[in-house]
Protein backbone atom coordinates (compact mmCIF):
# COMPACT_ATOMS: atom_id res chain seq x y z
CA UNK A 1 0.00 0.00 0.00
CA UNK A 2 1.12 3.50 -0.85
CA UNK A 3 -0.51 6.89 -0.70
CA UNK A 4 -1.31 9.03 -3.68
CA UNK A 5 0.86 12.06 -4.24
CA UNK A 6 -1.85 14.65 -4.75
CA UNK A 7 -2.09 15.62 -1.09
CA UNK A 8 0.36 17.48 1.11
CA UNK A 9 0.36 17.28 4.89
CA UNK A 10 0.57 20.70 6.56
CA UNK A 11 0.83 21.56 10.23
CA UNK A 12 -1.25 24.34 11.74
CA UNK A 13 -0.47 24.92 15.39
CA UNK A 14 0.10 21.22 15.98
CA UNK A 15 -2.87 20.06 13.90
CA UNK A 16 -2.03 17.88 10.90
CA UNK A 17 -3.99 18.79 7.77
CA UNK A 18 -4.11 17.02 4.45
CA UNK A 19 -4.45 19.61 1.72
CA UNK A 20 -5.47 18.46 -1.76
CA UNK A 21 -3.31 19.56 -4.67
CA UNK A 22 -4.40 20.79 -8.06
CA UNK A 23 -7.48 19.13 -9.47
CA UNK A 24 -8.03 17.10 -6.31
CA UNK A 25 -9.50 20.22 -4.74
CA UNK A 26 -12.53 19.63 -6.93
CA UNK A 27 -13.10 16.16 -5.44
CA UNK A 28 -12.58 17.08 -1.83
CA UNK A 29 -13.19 20.69 -1.00
CA UNK A 30 -12.63 20.42 2.72
CA UNK A 31 -10.03 19.66 5.30
CA UNK A 32 -8.85 16.27 6.46
CA UNK A 33 -7.29 16.33 9.89
CA UNK A 34 -5.04 13.55 11.11
CA UNK A 35 -4.10 12.72 14.66
CA UNK A 36 -0.45 12.01 15.40
CA UNK A 37 -0.74 8.28 14.77
CA UNK A 38 -2.49 8.81 11.47
CA UNK A 39 0.08 11.42 10.48
CA UNK A 40 2.84 8.92 11.25
CA UNK A 41 1.19 6.30 9.04
CA UNK A 42 0.62 8.87 6.29
CA UNK A 43 4.32 9.73 6.26
CA UNK A 44 5.27 6.05 6.08
CA UNK A 45 2.90 5.55 3.16
CA UNK A 46 5.13 7.70 0.98
CA UNK A 47 6.66 4.32 0.15
CA UNK A 48 5.02 0.96 -0.48
CA UNK A 49 4.19 -0.59 2.93
CA UNK A 50 2.44 -3.66 4.26
CA UNK A 51 -0.05 -3.60 7.10
CA UNK A 52 2.44 -5.48 9.25
CA UNK A 53 5.15 -2.91 8.62
CA UNK A 54 2.86 -0.03 9.43
CA UNK A 55 1.51 -1.66 12.59
CA UNK A 56 5.00 -2.49 13.75
CA UNK A 57 6.15 1.11 13.28
CA UNK A 58 3.12 2.47 15.12
CA UNK A 59 3.54 -0.01 17.98
CA UNK A 60 7.14 1.03 18.40
CA UNK A 61 6.59 4.78 18.02
CA UNK A 62 3.55 4.99 20.32
CA UNK A 63 4.44 2.21 22.76
CA UNK A 64 1.31 0.08 22.30
CA UNK A 65 0.69 -3.58 21.64
CA UNK A 66 1.04 -4.82 18.05
CA UNK A 67 -2.59 -6.00 18.10
CA UNK A 68 -3.94 -2.58 19.04
CA UNK A 69 -1.63 -0.87 16.56
CA UNK A 70 -2.80 -3.17 13.76
CA UNK A 71 -6.46 -2.46 14.50
CA UNK A 72 -5.86 1.27 14.49
CA UNK A 73 -3.83 1.21 11.30
CA UNK A 74 -6.44 -0.97 9.58
CA UNK A 75 -9.19 1.48 10.56
CA UNK A 76 -7.20 4.39 9.19
CA UNK A 77 -6.35 2.57 5.98
CA UNK A 78 -10.01 1.72 5.44
CA UNK A 79 -10.97 5.36 5.85
CA UNK A 80 -8.39 6.81 3.49
CA UNK A 81 -9.07 4.04 0.96
CA UNK A 82 -12.72 5.11 0.94
CA UNK A 83 -11.58 8.68 0.26
CA UNK A 84 -9.47 7.51 -2.64
CA UNK A 85 -6.19 8.54 -1.06
CA UNK A 86 -4.38 5.24 -1.71
CA UNK A 87 -2.79 4.02 -4.91
CA UNK A 88 -4.92 1.22 -6.30
CA UNK B 1 -3.88 6.62 22.56
CA UNK B 2 -3.12 5.12 19.21
CA UNK B 3 -6.30 5.33 17.22
CA UNK B 4 -5.60 6.43 13.69
CA UNK B 5 -8.46 8.59 12.59
CA UNK B 6 -9.44 10.83 9.79
CA UNK B 7 -11.89 13.62 10.37
CA UNK B 8 -13.63 15.09 7.39
CA UNK B 9 -15.19 18.24 8.72
CA UNK B 10 -18.81 18.74 7.95
CA UNK B 11 -18.52 22.29 9.22
CA UNK B 12 -15.46 23.70 7.55
CA UNK B 13 -15.80 27.27 8.89
CA UNK B 14 -15.57 26.57 12.63
CA UNK B 15 -12.57 24.28 12.08
CA UNK B 16 -10.76 27.00 10.14
CA UNK B 17 -11.55 29.55 12.84
CA UNK B 18 -10.21 27.24 15.51
CA UNK B 19 -7.03 26.60 13.50
CA UNK B 20 -6.49 30.34 13.17
CA UNK B 21 -7.04 30.88 16.87
CA UNK B 22 -4.49 28.21 17.72
CA UNK B 23 -2.01 29.49 15.13
CA UNK B 24 -2.28 32.96 16.69
CA UNK B 25 -1.21 31.61 20.07
CA UNK B 26 1.97 30.33 18.41
CA UNK B 27 2.38 33.31 16.09
CA UNK B 28 2.37 31.01 13.09
CA UNK B 29 1.72 33.10 9.95
CA UNK B 30 -0.86 30.63 8.75
CA UNK B 31 -2.96 33.13 6.82
CA UNK B 32 -1.47 35.17 3.99
CA UNK B 33 -2.93 37.65 1.56
CA UNK B 34 -1.15 38.50 -1.68
CA UNK B 35 -2.53 41.66 -3.20
CA UNK B 36 -1.31 41.06 -6.74
CA UNK B 37 -2.24 44.49 -8.05
CA UNK B 38 -3.98 47.67 -6.97
CA UNK B 39 -5.15 48.29 -10.53
CA UNK B 40 -8.74 47.59 -11.50
CA UNK B 41 -10.80 47.71 -14.68
CA UNK B 42 -13.76 49.07 -12.71
CA UNK B 43 -13.90 52.54 -11.17
CA UNK B 44 -16.18 52.10 -8.16
CA UNK B 45 -16.54 55.42 -6.34
CA UNK B 46 -16.39 53.90 -2.87
CA UNK B 47 -13.37 51.62 -3.41
CA UNK B 48 -10.50 51.86 -0.91
CA UNK B 49 -7.87 50.93 -3.55
CA UNK B 50 -8.89 51.92 -7.08
CA UNK B 51 -5.84 52.48 -9.25
CA UNK B 52 -6.45 52.77 -12.98
CA UNK B 53 -6.11 49.57 -15.02
CA UNK B 54 -3.68 51.15 -17.44
CA UNK B 55 -1.54 53.04 -14.94
CA UNK B 56 1.96 52.04 -16.04
CA UNK B 57 3.66 53.82 -13.14
CA UNK B 58 1.70 51.66 -10.71
CA UNK B 59 2.17 48.54 -12.80
CA UNK B 60 5.95 48.79 -12.97
CA UNK B 61 6.17 48.72 -9.17
CA UNK B 62 4.28 45.43 -8.92
CA UNK B 63 6.22 42.31 -7.95
CA UNK B 64 7.11 39.99 -10.82
CA UNK B 65 5.99 36.39 -11.19
CA UNK B 66 9.24 34.94 -9.75
CA UNK B 67 9.08 37.36 -6.82
CA UNK B 68 5.54 36.31 -5.87
CA UNK B 69 6.49 32.66 -6.13
CA UNK B 70 9.64 33.13 -4.05
CA UNK B 71 7.57 34.91 -1.43
CA UNK B 72 5.03 32.08 -1.43
CA UNK B 73 7.73 29.45 -0.98
CA UNK B 74 9.23 31.32 1.95
CA UNK B 75 5.81 31.86 3.52
CA UNK B 76 4.95 28.16 3.21
CA UNK B 77 8.27 27.31 4.85
CA UNK B 78 7.22 29.47 7.79
CA UNK B 79 3.76 27.95 8.14
CA UNK B 80 1.41 29.65 5.68
CA UNK B 81 -1.44 27.31 4.72
CA UNK B 82 -4.27 29.69 3.78
CA UNK B 83 -3.60 32.17 0.97
CA UNK B 84 -5.93 34.80 -0.47
CA UNK B 85 -5.14 36.27 -3.89
CA UNK B 86 -6.80 39.62 -4.37
CA UNK B 87 -6.49 43.04 -6.00
CA UNK B 88 -7.41 45.41 -7.53
CA UNK B 89 -8.50 42.96 -10.16
CA UNK B 90 -6.19 39.95 -10.26
CA UNK B 91 -7.02 39.04 -13.87
CA UNK B 92 -5.53 42.32 -15.06
CA UNK B 93 -2.18 40.65 -14.58
CA UNK B 94 -1.35 38.87 -17.83
CA UNK B 95 0.83 36.49 -15.81
CA UNK B 96 -1.98 35.54 -13.41
CA UNK B 97 -1.86 31.83 -14.22
CA UNK B 98 1.94 31.80 -14.15
CA UNK B 99 1.58 32.83 -10.50
CA UNK B 100 -1.56 30.87 -9.68
CA UNK B 101 -0.78 27.45 -11.14
CA UNK B 102 2.47 26.85 -9.20
CA UNK B 103 0.69 27.96 -6.03
CA UNK B 104 -1.79 25.12 -6.44
CA UNK B 105 1.12 22.66 -6.03
CA UNK B 106 2.37 24.07 -2.72
CA UNK B 107 -0.29 22.58 -0.44
CA UNK B 108 -2.13 25.85 0.07
CA UNK B 109 -5.82 26.40 0.66
CA UNK B 110 -6.37 29.13 -1.89
CA UNK B 111 -9.05 31.79 -2.07
CA UNK B 112 -9.50 34.12 -5.02
CA UNK B 113 -11.25 37.51 -5.00
CA UNK B 114 -12.26 38.96 -8.35
CA UNK B 115 -14.93 41.19 -9.84
CA UNK B 116 -15.61 38.48 -12.41
CA UNK B 117 -15.69 40.79 -15.43
CA UNK B 118 -12.49 39.39 -16.95
CA UNK B 119 -13.37 35.73 -16.45
CA UNK B 120 -13.79 34.24 -19.86
CA UNK B 121 -14.78 30.70 -20.74
CA UNK B 122 -11.11 29.85 -21.23
CA UNK B 123 -10.05 31.31 -17.87
CA UNK B 124 -12.86 29.48 -16.07
CA UNK B 125 -11.81 26.21 -17.70
CA UNK B 126 -8.21 26.82 -16.69
CA UNK B 127 -9.18 27.58 -13.10
CA UNK B 128 -11.20 24.36 -13.02
CA UNK B 129 -8.06 22.37 -13.79
CA UNK B 130 -6.82 23.21 -10.28
CA UNK B 131 -9.53 25.29 -8.64
CA UNK B 132 -9.15 27.47 -5.58
CA UNK B 133 -10.90 26.28 -2.46
CA UNK B 134 -13.14 29.32 -2.85
CA UNK B 135 -13.68 32.12 -5.34
CA UNK B 136 -15.60 35.24 -4.39
CA UNK B 137 -17.13 37.69 -6.84
CA UNK B 138 -18.55 41.02 -5.75
CA UNK B 139 -21.85 42.05 -7.29
CA UNK B 140 -22.59 45.76 -7.39
CA UNK B 141 -26.21 45.58 -8.43
CA UNK B 142 -28.93 43.33 -9.79
CA UNK B 143 -29.47 45.38 -12.94
CA UNK B 144 -27.05 46.80 -15.48
CA UNK B 145 -28.20 50.32 -14.67
CA UNK B 146 -27.41 50.09 -10.96
CA UNK B 147 -24.32 47.90 -11.30
CA UNK B 148 -22.76 50.24 -13.83
CA UNK B 149 -23.76 53.35 -11.88
CA UNK B 150 -21.49 51.96 -9.14
CA UNK B 151 -18.67 50.60 -11.30
CA UNK B 152 -18.68 53.41 -13.84
CA UNK B 153 -18.02 51.01 -16.71
CA UNK B 154 -20.61 50.36 -19.45
CA UNK B 155 -20.99 46.67 -20.22
CA UNK B 156 -19.45 45.54 -16.94
CA UNK B 157 -22.68 44.02 -15.60
CA UNK B 158 -23.05 41.65 -18.54
CA UNK B 159 -19.38 40.68 -18.34
CA UNK B 160 -19.67 39.99 -14.62
CA UNK B 161 -22.72 37.77 -15.16
CA UNK B 162 -20.91 35.95 -17.97
CA UNK B 163 -17.94 35.38 -15.65
CA UNK B 164 -20.21 33.94 -12.97
CA UNK B 165 -21.93 31.70 -15.51
CA UNK B 166 -18.57 30.41 -16.74
CA UNK B 167 -17.35 29.56 -13.24
CA UNK B 168 -20.65 27.86 -12.39
CA UNK B 169 -20.50 25.87 -15.62
CA UNK B 170 -16.98 24.67 -14.82
CA UNK B 171 -17.87 23.92 -11.18
CA UNK B 172 -15.25 26.25 -9.73
CA UNK B 173 -16.15 26.81 -6.04
CA UNK B 174 -17.82 30.20 -5.98
CA UNK B 175 -19.64 32.57 -3.68
CA UNK B 176 -21.14 35.98 -4.38
CA UNK B 177 -21.02 39.02 -2.15
CA UNK B 178 -21.91 42.64 -2.45
CA UNK B 179 -20.70 45.97 -1.20
CA UNK B 180 -23.79 47.96 -0.32
CA UNK B 181 -23.86 51.67 -1.12
CA UNK B 182 -26.60 54.29 -1.34
CA UNK B 183 -26.85 53.46 -5.04
CA UNK B 184 -27.50 49.73 -4.84
CA UNK B 185 -29.08 49.16 -1.43
CA UNK B 186 -32.48 48.95 -3.10
CA UNK B 187 -31.33 45.88 -5.04
CA UNK B 188 -29.97 43.88 -2.12
CA UNK B 189 -32.85 41.42 -2.14
CA UNK B 190 -32.65 41.07 -5.91
CA UNK B 191 -28.90 40.32 -5.69
CA UNK B 192 -29.58 37.74 -3.01
CA UNK B 193 -32.14 36.18 -5.35
CA UNK B 194 -29.61 36.13 -8.22
CA UNK B 195 -27.19 34.18 -6.05
CA UNK B 196 -29.98 31.82 -5.01
CA UNK B 197 -30.92 31.23 -8.65
CA UNK B 198 -27.32 30.28 -9.44
CA UNK B 199 -27.21 28.07 -6.34
CA UNK B 200 -24.46 30.18 -4.82
CA UNK B 201 -23.87 31.45 -1.28
CA UNK B 202 -24.25 35.19 -0.79
CA UNK B 203 -23.10 37.74 1.74
CA UNK B 204 -23.23 41.52 2.00
CA UNK B 205 -21.05 44.20 3.55
CA UNK B 206 -21.75 47.88 3.94
CA UNK B 207 -19.02 49.50 6.04
CA UNK B 208 -17.23 51.73 3.53
CA UNK B 209 -13.88 53.20 4.48
CA UNK B 210 -11.81 55.99 2.95
CA UNK B 211 -9.05 55.27 0.44
CA UNK B 212 -5.96 53.57 1.78
CA UNK B 213 -3.57 55.88 -0.06
CA UNK B 214 -5.18 59.00 1.39
CA UNK B 215 -6.44 60.19 -2.01
CA UNK B 216 -9.84 61.90 -2.10
CA UNK B 217 -12.66 59.40 -1.83
CA UNK B 218 -16.40 59.41 -2.33
CA UNK B 219 -16.86 56.68 0.28
CA UNK B 220 -18.53 59.03 2.75
CA UNK B 221 -21.12 60.06 0.17
CA UNK B 222 -21.77 56.42 -0.75
CA UNK B 223 -22.22 55.20 2.83
CA UNK B 224 -25.47 54.29 4.45
CA UNK B 225 -26.22 56.21 7.62
CA UNK B 226 -25.46 54.48 10.92
CA UNK B 227 -29.17 53.89 11.51
CA UNK B 228 -29.55 52.40 8.02
CA UNK B 229 -26.56 50.10 8.59
CA UNK B 230 -27.94 48.77 11.84
CA UNK B 231 -31.42 48.32 10.40
CA UNK B 232 -29.92 46.45 7.46
CA UNK B 233 -27.74 44.15 9.53
CA UNK B 234 -30.75 43.29 11.69
CA UNK B 235 -32.17 41.56 8.61
CA UNK B 236 -29.14 39.25 8.63
CA UNK B 237 -29.68 36.49 11.15
CA UNK B 238 -25.99 35.96 11.91
CA UNK B 239 -25.37 39.64 12.64
CA UNK B 240 -28.50 40.02 14.72
CA UNK B 241 -27.56 36.96 16.76
CA UNK B 242 -24.03 38.28 17.25
CA UNK B 243 -25.20 41.62 18.61
CA UNK B 244 -27.91 40.08 20.75
CA UNK B 245 -25.28 37.86 22.33
CA UNK B 246 -22.98 40.86 22.70
CA UNK B 247 -25.70 42.62 24.63
CA UNK B 248 -25.96 39.69 27.02
CA UNK B 249 -22.26 39.88 27.88
CA UNK B 250 -21.98 43.62 27.65
CA UNK B 251 -20.27 43.80 31.01
CA UNK B 252 -17.15 42.33 29.41
CA UNK B 253 -17.09 45.39 27.16
CA UNK B 254 -14.99 44.14 24.28
CA UNK B 255 -11.34 44.12 23.38
CA UNK B 256 -8.84 46.04 25.45
CA UNK B 257 -6.06 45.53 22.94
CA UNK B 258 -5.88 47.86 19.99
CA UNK B 259 -5.24 45.04 17.48
CA UNK B 260 -7.77 42.35 18.40
CA UNK B 261 -8.04 40.31 15.18
CA UNK B 262 -5.60 37.85 13.59
CA UNK B 263 -3.51 40.65 12.02
CA UNK B 264 0.09 40.19 13.08
CA UNK B 265 -0.94 37.21 15.22
CA UNK B 266 -1.52 34.62 12.49
CA UNK B 267 -2.18 36.80 9.44
CA UNK B 268 -0.21 39.07 7.16
CA UNK B 269 -0.66 40.87 3.85
CA UNK B 270 1.82 41.56 1.09
CA UNK B 271 0.92 44.48 -1.15
CA UNK B 272 1.76 44.70 -4.87
CA UNK B 273 5.08 46.41 -4.15
CA UNK B 274 6.20 43.54 -1.90
CA UNK B 275 5.65 45.27 1.44
CA UNK B 276 4.41 43.06 4.26
CA UNK B 277 1.76 44.62 6.47
CA UNK B 278 -0.49 43.53 9.28
CA UNK B 279 -3.72 44.23 7.42
CA UNK B 280 -4.86 45.00 3.89
CA UNK B 281 -6.41 48.28 5.04
CA UNK B 282 -3.31 49.43 6.90
CA UNK B 283 -0.05 49.91 4.96
CA UNK B 284 2.16 49.38 8.01
CA UNK B 285 4.82 48.42 8.98
CA UNK B 286 5.83 47.98 5.31
CA UNK B 287 8.36 45.24 6.03
CA UNK B 288 10.37 43.97 3.05
CA UNK B 289 10.37 40.14 3.04
CA UNK B 290 12.14 39.81 -0.30
CA UNK B 291 15.03 41.88 1.03
CA UNK B 292 15.20 40.82 4.68
CA UNK B 293 13.79 37.30 4.37
CA UNK B 294 10.31 36.23 5.39
CA UNK B 295 11.12 35.55 9.04
CA UNK B 296 12.53 39.01 9.72
CA UNK B 297 9.59 40.65 7.96
CA UNK B 298 7.04 38.59 9.90
CA UNK B 299 8.81 39.46 13.15
CA UNK B 300 8.63 43.13 12.20
CA UNK B 301 4.88 42.83 11.62
CA UNK B 302 4.46 41.12 15.00
CA UNK B 303 6.46 43.87 16.74
CA UNK B 304 4.35 46.53 15.06
CA UNK B 305 1.15 44.93 16.35
CA UNK B 306 2.55 44.18 19.80
CA UNK B 307 3.79 47.73 20.35
CA UNK B 308 0.76 49.53 18.92
CA UNK B 309 -0.52 52.32 21.16
CA UNK B 310 -3.45 51.45 23.42
CA UNK B 311 -7.04 52.40 22.78
CA UNK B 312 -7.91 56.07 23.13
CA UNK B 313 -9.27 56.96 26.59
CA UNK B 314 -12.57 57.98 25.05
CA UNK B 315 -12.92 54.52 23.49
CA UNK B 316 -12.01 52.78 26.75
CA UNK B 317 -14.65 54.81 28.53
CA UNK B 318 -17.32 54.32 25.86
CA UNK B 319 -20.40 52.39 26.98
CA UNK B 320 -20.96 51.08 23.43
CA UNK B 321 -17.45 49.71 22.94
CA UNK B 322 -18.63 46.10 22.79
CA UNK B 323 -20.66 46.99 19.69
CA UNK B 324 -17.93 48.95 17.91
CA UNK B 325 -16.13 47.70 14.79
CA UNK B 326 -13.29 50.24 15.10
CA UNK B 327 -9.78 48.87 14.76
CA UNK B 328 -6.38 50.50 14.09
CA UNK B 329 -6.93 50.22 10.34
CA UNK B 330 -10.21 52.12 10.54
CA UNK B 331 -8.58 54.78 12.70
CA UNK B 332 -5.71 55.06 10.23
CA UNK B 333 -8.06 55.38 7.25
CA UNK B 334 -10.37 57.92 8.86
CA UNK B 335 -8.24 59.82 11.38
CA UNK B 336 -4.64 59.23 10.31
CA UNK B 337 -3.88 57.76 13.75
CA UNK B 338 -3.93 54.18 15.05
CA UNK B 339 -6.13 54.98 17.99
CA UNK B 340 -8.62 57.77 17.58
CA UNK B 341 -12.38 57.13 17.48
CA UNK B 342 -14.04 57.07 14.07
CA UNK B 343 -17.22 59.16 14.35
CA UNK B 344 -19.13 57.07 11.78
CA UNK B 345 -18.36 53.89 13.73
CA UNK B 346 -19.21 55.60 17.02
CA UNK B 347 -22.67 56.27 15.60
CA UNK B 348 -23.01 52.65 14.49
CA UNK B 349 -21.93 51.34 17.91
CA UNK B 350 -24.44 53.57 19.66
CA UNK B 351 -27.20 52.56 17.24
CA UNK B 352 -26.43 48.88 17.88
CA UNK B 353 -26.46 49.44 21.62
CA UNK B 354 -29.77 51.21 21.26
CA UNK B 355 -31.22 48.30 19.33
CA UNK B 356 -29.76 45.33 21.20
CA UNK B 357 -28.62 46.70 24.56
CA UNK B 358 -30.20 45.75 27.85
CA UNK B 359 -32.33 48.44 29.50
CA UNK B 360 -30.48 50.17 32.34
Amino acid sequence: MKRKTDFIMQNVAGENLLVPLGARMMDLNGLITLNDTAACVWELLAQERTLVELASAVAERFDVTPELARDDVQTFMDEIAKMGLLES
Amino acid sequence: MTAARVALPTDYGPLVSELHRRAATRRQPVNGTFELTERCNLTCQMCYVRQAAGDQAVRTKELSTPEWLELARQAVDHGMVFLLLTGGEVFLRPDFFEIYTPLTRLGLILTLFTNGTLITEARAARLAEAPPSRTEITLYGATATTYEAVTGVPGSYARCCAGIEALVKHRVPLGLKTTITRHNVGELDAMRQMAHDWGLPFSAGWLLSQRRDGAPSEAAACRLSAAECVALEATDRASATEWTETALREASLGPDRNFYCQAGQAAFVVNPRGEMNACIDLPLPAARPLETGFRAAWEQVQRFVDTAPPLAPSCLACDARAYCPRCPAWSALETDTLTEPVPYLCEIAQARKGRYGQPA
